[in-house]
């Protein structure tokens, strides 16, 4: 069996095969490895950490009790990422949060809660002027992507955040390549309309 | 100076870092037209926040709770491989020493038992000769404390009743004990008292 640190060196699909043998360290490295991008894409799409860390689990829960189902001609990644999608776009639709109020979560009841659902992303700069601008850039970014629909989030966040290819893209979400295009061409350009006051 | 300015998907092309036959013509553009310039700085703007967003980490228990709801099922196939890798030293110049020396053992081990079926009738034969010669020497003694304690013609007697004059010898003699034993106690109990 390998070691905790020769897990980490391991490819995905190794991690996967030992994992099918009923190594729990290979389940757990899975999980250290995308628990971040998985529960930072889940979180910008429903917008509540607390809801997010739910989803977030949801999607781990199904993807390591599934493992037998996973092909090695897909991508580990782009698998897990199809169903953080799906487990989102699916509790949208149930509670039809489309937009999303920029001053917090829809779910938040307290004026803390509110305040704990909001989102202010720190950023390092080099000087004050330059980190109040980036901060505010980084807020508006934050809360310009909140109004987008989960369709467009879910392209420009695997685009962007995540570094994925079209093409990688189109297979995750199953949509057509084109049709990715389309999403993050419109999701750039209703992005450069909300951020043109950050532009003077 | 083409004043075609870039479509929008002509930005996106820029933006993306494209590379290939269609794109040099758009760069170009770009060096001559400052309104497309802005445009694609401006893309490039939003392009450059969204790729700088940070990953947010969930709850460092996570992992655990995720676990406490995943069946992790070891096949029996792989449970065989690890209790046969147990046994097995870590080392490769250990495992092949272990795995000679098992070999030259099971090899030994299998002519040995060649060698001992081979001599089967031997063996039994043998065997069968010490077994009579205890029976006989056994038989003898006994016969020849029996003729000592009973005489040759009550023996010969007994001999005739076969089975039931054996057990009818060993009735008798286990009366004579017991009888003995519950005398010699009395006697003892009859001197104390007195």
């Amino acid at each position: 069996m390998p070691r905790a640190l020769d897990l980490a060196n391991l490819p995905d699909a190794d991690v996967v095969a030992l994992a099918l043998e009923g190594r729990e360290a290979a389940h757990r490295e899975l999980i250290r490895r995308y628990e971040r991008p998985v529960f930072s894409l889940v979180f910008r799409m429903v917008r509540d950490r607390e809801l997010a860390e739910d989803l977030t689990q949801d999607t781990f829960v199904k993807v390591l009790s599934h493992l037998d189902r996973y092909r090695a001609d897909f991508k580990f990644s782009s698998w897990l990422f199809k169903i953080a999608n799906n487990v989102a776009i699916d509790h949208l639709r149930r509670r039809q949060l489309d937009t999303v109020s920029m001053h917090g979560s829809p779910n938040a009841v307290t004026v803390e809660a509110q305040e704990s659902t909001r989102f202010d992303v720190a950023d390092a700069a080099e000087n004050a002027l330059e980190e109040m601008e980036a901060k505010e850039l980084g807020s508006a970014i934050e809360r310009a992507i909140a109004q987008l629909r989960p369709e467009y989030r879910s392209c420009i966040m695997l685009r962007h955040v995540e570094g994925r290819s079209y093409e990688e893209i189109a297979s995750t979400l199953d949509l057509p390549l084109g049709t990715v295009k389309t999403y993050i061409h419109r999701a750039r350009h209703e992005l450069r309309r909300a951020l043109e006051h950050t532009r003077e | 100076m083409n004043h075609r300015h870039l479509l929008p998907n002509e930005i996106d092309l820029l933006v993306d870092g494209e590379a290939g036959f269609g794109v040099a013509p758009l760069r170009a553009h770009i060096q001559e037209c400052p309104e497309c310039r802005e445009r694609l700085e401006d893309a490039r703007v939003v392009v450059d926040a969204l790729e700088s967003l940070p990953h947010f980490a969930p709850d460092s228990r996570l992992a655990d709770r995720v676990m406490a709801q995943v069946p992790v099922f070891v096949p029996a196939h792989v449970a065989a491989r690890d209790t046969v890798r147990r046994w097995l030293p870590q080392s490769a110049a250990a495992r092949v020493a272990a795995i000679a020396v098992a070999g030259v053992s099971a090899f030994t081990l299998t002519i040995g038992m060649i060698w001992l079926a081979l001599q089967g009738d031997a063996v039994v034969f043998v065997t069968g000769l010490l077994g009579d010669r205890v029976r006989t020497a056994v038989t003898s003694a006994a016969r020849d404390l029996a003729v000592a304690l009973l005489g040759d013609a009550a023996l010969s007697a007994l001999q005739g009743l076969g089975a039931v004059g054996a057990s009818l010898l060993f009735l008798a003699f286990l009366l004579g004990a017991v009888g003995t034993i519950a005398g010699i106690r009395r006697l003892a109990v009859a001197s104390r008292r007195a």
